[in-house]
């Protein structure tokens, strides 16, 4: 008898539980509870605000999105692998600065851009050496690249923001394809389709993953574990180039102390989308749809005028809300 | 003399599979009693029992002649009562001195704000002058030897008045000279009325130390005897029982040219060089008790754990193996001991893992996803893998299809030869036999050749076409199934029996 319950027990509960099992697949899917909660951010905001729902401010939103998501694109990959950087702002406005005193020597474009992507994979590909190479933890390590490079972005700008741009460097930031599209938003789209097929159609991505979710295992496998987390910290690093890039060419000007506080931003994207703070599971699109929350959080602050030193309290706090929020549902 | 501790009918049993059967257990005052028996026998299920981490489903417990209520022992009930455990892993904190984890007991037990430095030092010197320890009081722990370590543990039961000391297999990691003193210790506990119970795998020791020894087999207490009264093989015959029969499914192929030979492999783990060598269509079984240096073995074979010098041939070319990638790449496979830790990515699915040492080998940026599935598709059903989907996470996935999955993985990526470390612990006896069908499968495959490593001699006598014996960290013979038996193979690797490894 038993015996007989037991076996039937499965087979029952599944067909009780099958039209339920949309709603909870639904809600364990972090990316798509998080966008059913971005759409309520946004009738709230609405509501709060006649601004909030007008084209420029959409256009704000999307602009503001695209370099916070695009540094929380290479944050993804890290923190799938089972790494944080928290280097990601100071990479920014030190690659970005050299780009500019580039510029202002050269007067060159091109180069100038050139030399700001280098610079940002230099320090990721930097960081990944010290976390292979030197064995020091990833946390560690980021932590003190994070000082490093705010400190060179300081000590070859003197401190001093870069101005006179020239127009043509302004479209990357303010430009629009075919009058509607911005420019910030191409690019940013254009970098998580690639950064999606590298995580789903490459072998780099499944390693990133297999890492992630058991370096040892992976390590057995005979993949080589420490060329892909020197790859995952040198994308993260270039990422940071291309967002001070665009931050630069939006603003008209580099600042030394731009970037402050994007690592909170970019992690927050990264862990409002789901991605586990262990390594392993998440995804990219997940990560987009967090970038989008982590700005219009800030951009609704804005209008509805909460001063921005408690932007920051409440950044740090969605943070540890979202973390929380999926540690309590893992438990289940 | 008075019974300290009566342990009547206990009974445990884990998800339907009976661990203990009615097991009988005393213990008197000043006395030290042995537990012998193999692995898996239930010696520490009736160990942790009595030290509180288990429930038993039935039976009876007295300590001092008051009854217990066995459904309401815990750890630091049974703790209160007396009963101290000194495990093999101790539970020091490495990075406090001496002092400090002596008297830790009673910081947590006085509670307060403030710690009296002078006090502390006193009584701990106290302690241990009183035992004639010799232990520096200021030493960090993490600097004292595992002989020092285990003294600290036990002055630290003592302190706590402890009326039962439980060794587990104490000796392991000892040199002669730290057994020996260990074993004035033991006398000395002795003389204080309190009670040992001694869990040891070494025959001689026992025979030395236990006045008597309880057998337990399959769950069940079978004798308990004076140890000075029988002999090795008696004890020995009465661990294993006397009905023993191997069902032997032998290989209709004989075997062929080498596949791995491996002279003079050394490194930390293993002092004496260590030569061996298995050959096509061969099951090379490498038997041993826990720390006789099996797993540490693999590990270097597959290149995890650096070795010095080492001459390796596999396949008739001389090569290294620096790397479990290097590893990877001549065609070893490896399953490991631990196949959550060290085998799976839990939350990755079927596929993913299965594909993993093949991809690892690709050159190419991409891969070809629909082959990809195709090709795991026909390995799930051909080693019949009980999986809802191929996307199902490998973590809500049985034992024995875990370890399916890992296999699976290895004859993907079309390797010769598999190193398995105990490919059947905790798996159930149907999944079992699939497991030993897919080996010898793969074993017949021309130019394949396995190393399969278990503490079960059954399974090795059942299983390999040849078997090495391992005790404390070399090779102590090399034996014929056939010929060999449970008895000759316990023997060698409890070393009561010892023959210079013969080789070529």
């Amino acid at each position: 008898m038993n015996m007989n319950e037991k076996k039937n027990l499965p087979s029952d509960k599944a067909a009780r539980e099958k039209p339920k099992r949309f709603l909870r697949r639904a809600m364990q899917n972090q990316a798509f509870s998080m966008f059913l909660i971005l759409i309520l951010m946004w009738i709230v905001l609405a509501f709060l605000s006649p601004y909030f729902f007008t084209v420029s401010n959409i256009f704000e939103i999307t602009l503001q999105t695209a370099v916070i998501a695009i540094i929380a694109a290479g944050e993804t990959f890290i923190m799938l692998e089972g790494g944080i950087d928290l280097s990601v702002g100071s990479i920014f406005a030190c690659s970005a600065v050299l780009g500019g005193l580039v510029f202002q020597a050269t007067q060159n474009l091109f180069l100038t851009i050139a030399v700001t992507l280098v610079a940002g994979l230099v320090f990721g590909l930097a960081n990944g050496l010290l976390i292979t190479g030197l064995k020091v933890p990833p946390f560690i390590a980021t932590l003190g690249m994070m000082g490093i490079a705010r400190g060179f972005a300081l000590i070859f700008s003197r401190g001093i923001p870069i101005f006179g741009l020239p127009a043509t460097y302004m479209w990357i930031g303010q430009g629009k394809l075919f009058n509607v599209i911005p420019i910030p938003t191409l690019i940013m789209l254009l970098v998580f389709i690639l950064a999606y097929l590298v995580l789903t159609y490459t072998r780099f991505g499944r390693f990133v993953y297999a890492i992630g979710s058991n370096n040892e295992a992976a390590r057995l496998s005979g993949i080589k574990v420490s060329q892909i987390t020197i790859g995952v910290y040198a994308i993260c690093g270039l990422l940071c180039g291309i967002a001070s890039t665009i931050e630069a060419g939006r603003l008209g000007t580099v600042q030394p102390a731009g970037g402050n506080g994007y690592e909170l931003l970019s992690i927050g994207a990264v862990v409002i989308g789901g991605t586990s703070t262990f390594g392993g599971e998440g995804s990219i699109i997940a990560t987009l749809i967090g970038a989008v929350i982590v700005t219009t959080i800030r951009n609704g602050l804005n209008i509805i005028g909460v001063n921005a030193f408690w932007q920051q309290v409440v950044n740090g706090m969605i943070i540890i809300g979202a973390v929380a929020i999926d540690q309590i549902r893992r438990r289940k | 003399m008075a019974e300290l501790l009566v342990m009547k009918d206990i009974s445990k049993s884990f998800y339907g599979v009976s661990a203990l059967k009615r097991v009988n257990f005393d213990l008197e005052k000043g006395e030290v009693h042995v537990l012998l028996g193999e692995n898996g026998a239930g010696k520490s299920t009736l160990i942790k029992i009595l030290s509180g981490a288990y429930r038993p489903d039935s039976g009876f417990i007295e300590f001092e002649g008051k009854s217990i209520d066995v459904y309401r022992l815990n750890p630091r009930a049974a703790e209160d009562l007396g009963i101290a455990t000194i495990y093999q892993n101790f539970h020091l904190i490495p990075h406090l001195t001496v002092a400090e984890n002596l008297m830790l007991p009673q910081f947590v037990r006085k509670g307060g704000m403030l710690i009296n430095w002078k006090e502390v030092n006193l009584t701990a010197k106290r302690i241990l002058d009183e035992l004639e320890f010799d232990i520096a009081l200021d030493a960090k722990v993490k600097d004292l030897s595992v002989s020092k370590k285990q003294m600290l543990e036990i002055a630290i039961a003592l302190s706590k008045n402890a009326k039962i000391l439980i060794m587990d297999e104490p000796t392991a990691a000892l040199s002669q000279k730290e057994i020996e003193l260990l074993f004035s210790i033991v006398g000395y506990i002795k003389e204080r009325g309190i009670g040992i119970i001694f869990i040891s795998h070494k025959i001689e020791e026992i025979k030395r130390i236990g006045d008597r020894v309880t057998v337990l087999r399959d769950g069940s207490s079978i004798a308990t005897v004076n140890p000075k009264e029988v002999s090795a093989d008696e004890l020995i015959s009465i661990m294993i029982g006397k009905t023993m029969s191997t069902r032997r499914t032998r290989l209709s192929v004989g075997v062929g040219k080498p596949v791995l030979s491996v002279r003079g492999l050394q490194n930390e783990n293993f002092p004496e060089p260590i030569s061996l060598e298995v050959r096509e269509h061969e099951i090379l079984g490498i038997a041993g008790v826990v720390g006789s240096g099996k797993t540490e073995l693999a590990r270097a074979l597959f290149g995890i754990d650096p070795t010095d010098t080492a001459e390796i041939s596999f396949n008739g070319k001389q090569t290294s193996i620096k790397s479990p990638r290097s590893a990877v790449t001549l065609g070893i496979g490896y399953l490991p001991e631990d196949r959550d830790v060290d085998g799976l990515c839990l939350n990755m699915s079927v596929k993913e893992n299965m594909t993993l040492a093949n991809l690892a080998q690709l050159r190419s940026i991409s891969y070809n996803r629909v082959q990809e599935t195709q090709s795991v598709q026909t390995m799930v059903n051909e080693i019949a893998v009980k999986t809802p989907s191929l996307g199902q996470q490998v973590k809500y996935l049985s034992g024995g299809n875990k370890q399916k999955v890992i296999l699976g993985k290895w004859l993907l990526a079309d390797c010769r030869l598999l190193l398995l470390d105990e490919p059947t612990i905790g798996i159930d006896v149907g999944a079992r036999n699939e497991i030993y069908g897919l080996i010898r499968k793969f074993v017949m495959k021309p130019g394949c050749a396995v190393v399969f490593i278990s503490s079960d001699i059954d399974e090795i006598l059942e299983v390999s076409a040849r078997i090495l014996v391992m005790s404390q960290r070399t090779v102590v013979a090399e034996l014929d199934p056939e010929k060999s038996s449970k008895n000759e193979i316990l023997q060698y690797s409890l070393g009561v029996k010892r023959k210079q490894h013969e080789y070529e």
